[in-house]
């Protein structure tokens, strides 16, 4: 398991166990660190799309947001145990990613994006104006989900360690995926899509699995949402939430995995901190952002390299 | 059936893009360990040939079949995994991962593991072949870097390296020295000429300048303006009045 694992990601899993024994983890903490670590690894989760495989998705949050409400539909019917409410969610997210991919996979660049936009905005709308699903108001107030029975995950604690746990398996998942035969198909495939085809590599099912993944890990994902916050609104949905997944990516560094959770944590505690001194927060995010894509093309992740880390380079 | 000894057959092939016809009613015959030669000046439809047997473009009438299957139409990845891999006339590779990576991908699209689902977490070990691939074209000691920043002539062999890795039976070299100075091409083409060989492959070999495929070729045809105008020996196409008039204009009274 030398290629799944190194020793640099596993001290920081375990760092991040233990961060919740600081003092000065107060529960606000906790839940904001519940959603850097979660978005952390859904950009994680985007940029085996992006960065390896060089698609952007622009309808992201419509796995998201679909894994989110697949939870609350159930735990609001009472249904709480865990092992029913991830693979419903993967389910239901697994049959929308089948169509979104199967179609958006045949056209390349700008129209995949646009593809996978459209998508998600039918999805974000659709739940938006139908009122089973509790329409502009989505479902509030859904019970914690239980872990086993007497144990919920009902506490901003519990809740963090489900999310550490998550990140850990999709930081698995991403690695195994990038360092085997499969990850190199991707890399090959951004690099240079028609030879890829004349070595005999069928592109668009490559394309369409790694959609697939993609779009399940960011659907379990949504998944542990309403355990944190109770709802599932059609807000969570809305294309400005892909845009912001993107800019995770981007923030982190493409095409690799630990600089996207770096991004998605960033960006999470960027924008709880400004947010909380200024209205006017997303000028000032969107400044971070210029200055970063300007100065720093390889992310947050490419300090490395300044520190005289070991070099770069987008394929491990 | 093929014909004994027949690895490729293209048979009246036809290919029009819109009024302009880019090949009519074109055959060969390839055999097993030959290296063929398709020669012609610029715009004879020597590409357009190598993309219709490649599965790139779809014939607008007539058959290609290879070791006596038909692969008409067929996708490029789906005729590739046949036995029949191309190489470029520009330079067609991953230019921002390194020259290993490179070759390794084009190997391990032979592995037991390509296009199962093992592949989602295993990863063949294809690094010897690649290795040898890599020694056999002089670029093993830049394996490291990254393939963009070869110079021309190396990133012409590094395309062929991406060819040949994925084991095939009839390689097509489209213009395999286009761009390399004289003494470059000669190297390059002693050394297409012993890999041929030694690997027991079967070449289709396009150039536009003829000196090139002289001193290689077992057979060579001629195209001009979409028509097949000579095929034979070397000496014999050399000779014809035919392909001195298409390569020099007509003869001056």
């Amino acid at each position: 398991m030398s290629r799944a694992l190194t020793w640099g990601p596993l001290l920081a899993w375990a760092l991040l166990a233990v961060l919740p024994a600081l003092p000065f983890m107060s529960k606000f903490y906790l839940l904001l660190a519940f959603d850097a670590l979660l978005f952390g690894a859904i950009a994680m989760s985007l940029d085996l799309l992006m960065g390896y495989t060089g698609l952007v998705s622009f309808g992201h949050a419509a796995f998201f947001g679909l894994g989110a409400y697949a939870t609350a539909v159930l735990l609001e019917r009472g249904i709480v145990s865990l092992w029913l409410c991830l693979p419903f969610a993967a389910l239901v997210v697994g049959l929308y990613a089948l169509v979104v991919s199967y179609f958006s996979t045949a056209r390349r660049g700008i129209y995949f994006a646009l593809l996978t936009l459209i998508f998600a905005e039918v999805v974000f709308t659709f739940f938006r104006y139908t009122q089973t699903f509790g329409g502009s108001d989505g479902i509030q107030g859904v019970p914690s989900p239980r872990l086993a029975p007497g144990f919920a995950i009902d506490t901003p604690m519990r809740n963090y360690y489900l999310v550490l746990v998550y990140l850990g398996l999709a930081y698995l998942v991403c690695r195994v995926l990038v360092t085997s035969h499969f990850g190199r198909v991707l890399v090959a495939i951004r690099e240079n899509e028609d030879r890829a085809r004349f070595l005999g590599y069928n592109v668009q099912r490559y394309k369409m699995a790694v959609c697939m993944i993609s779009a399940l890990l960011t659907g379990l994902g949504g998944a542990l949402y309403p355990g944190r916050s109770a709802f599932a609104t059609p807000d969570l949905m809305l294309w400005t939430v892909s845009g912001e997944f993107i800019i995770m990516v981007m923030i982190g560094g493409l095409g690799t995995l630990a600089g996207p959770v770096i991004g998605g944590a960033f960006f999470v505690v960027l924008q709880e901190k400004v947010s909380s001194y200024v209205d006017w927060y997303f000028i000032v995010i969107g400044l971070v952002l210029v200055f970063i894509v300007l100065f720093m093309p390889k992310g947050l992740l490419g300090i490395r390299d300044l520190l005289g880390g070991r070099r770069w380079r987008a394929t491990a | 059936m093929a014909r004994d000894g027949v690895v490729l057959e293209v048979d009246a092939v036809s290919k029009s893009f819109g009024a302009l016809a880019a090949l009519s009613k074109v055959s060969l015959a390839v055999r097993a360990g030959q290296i063929f030669s398709v020669i012609g000046p610029n715009g004879a439809g020597k590409s357009t040939l190598f993309n219709v047997v490649s599965g790139l473009h779809v014939p607008t009438a007539g058959r290609v079949r290879f070791r006596g299957q038909e692969i008409t139409g067929l996708a490029p990845e789906t005729i590739n995994r046949l036995g029949v891999a191309k190489t470029f006339q520009i330079t067609n590779i991953f230019p921002q991962i390194s020259v290993f990576e490179n070759v390794r991908v084009a190997a391990q699209s032979r592995a037991h593991e390509s296009g199962r689902l093992s592949s989602l977490w295993r990863l063949p070990d294809v690094e010897a072949g690649a290795a040898d691939l890599l020694r056999a074209f002089g670029l093993l000691p830049k394996r490291d870097e990254l393939a963009e920043n070869l110079s021309h002539g190396e990133q012409r062999y590094l395309e062929i390296c991406l060819a040949l890795a994925t084991e095939p039976t009839l390689v097509l070299l489209d213009e395999p020295t286009a761009g390399m100075t004289p003494r470059e091409t000669r190297e390059a083409t002693a050394l297409i000429r012993q890999i041929a060989s030694a690997r027991g492959l079967t070449v289709l070999l396009i150039e536009h300048d003829m000196s090139v495929v002289m001193g290689i070729s077992d057979r060579i045809a001629v195209l001009h303006f979409g028509e097949k105008i000579a095929e034979g020996a070397p000496e014999q196409v050399r000779n014809d009045p035919k392909v001195v008039e298409a390569y020099l204009g007509p003869p001056e009274d």
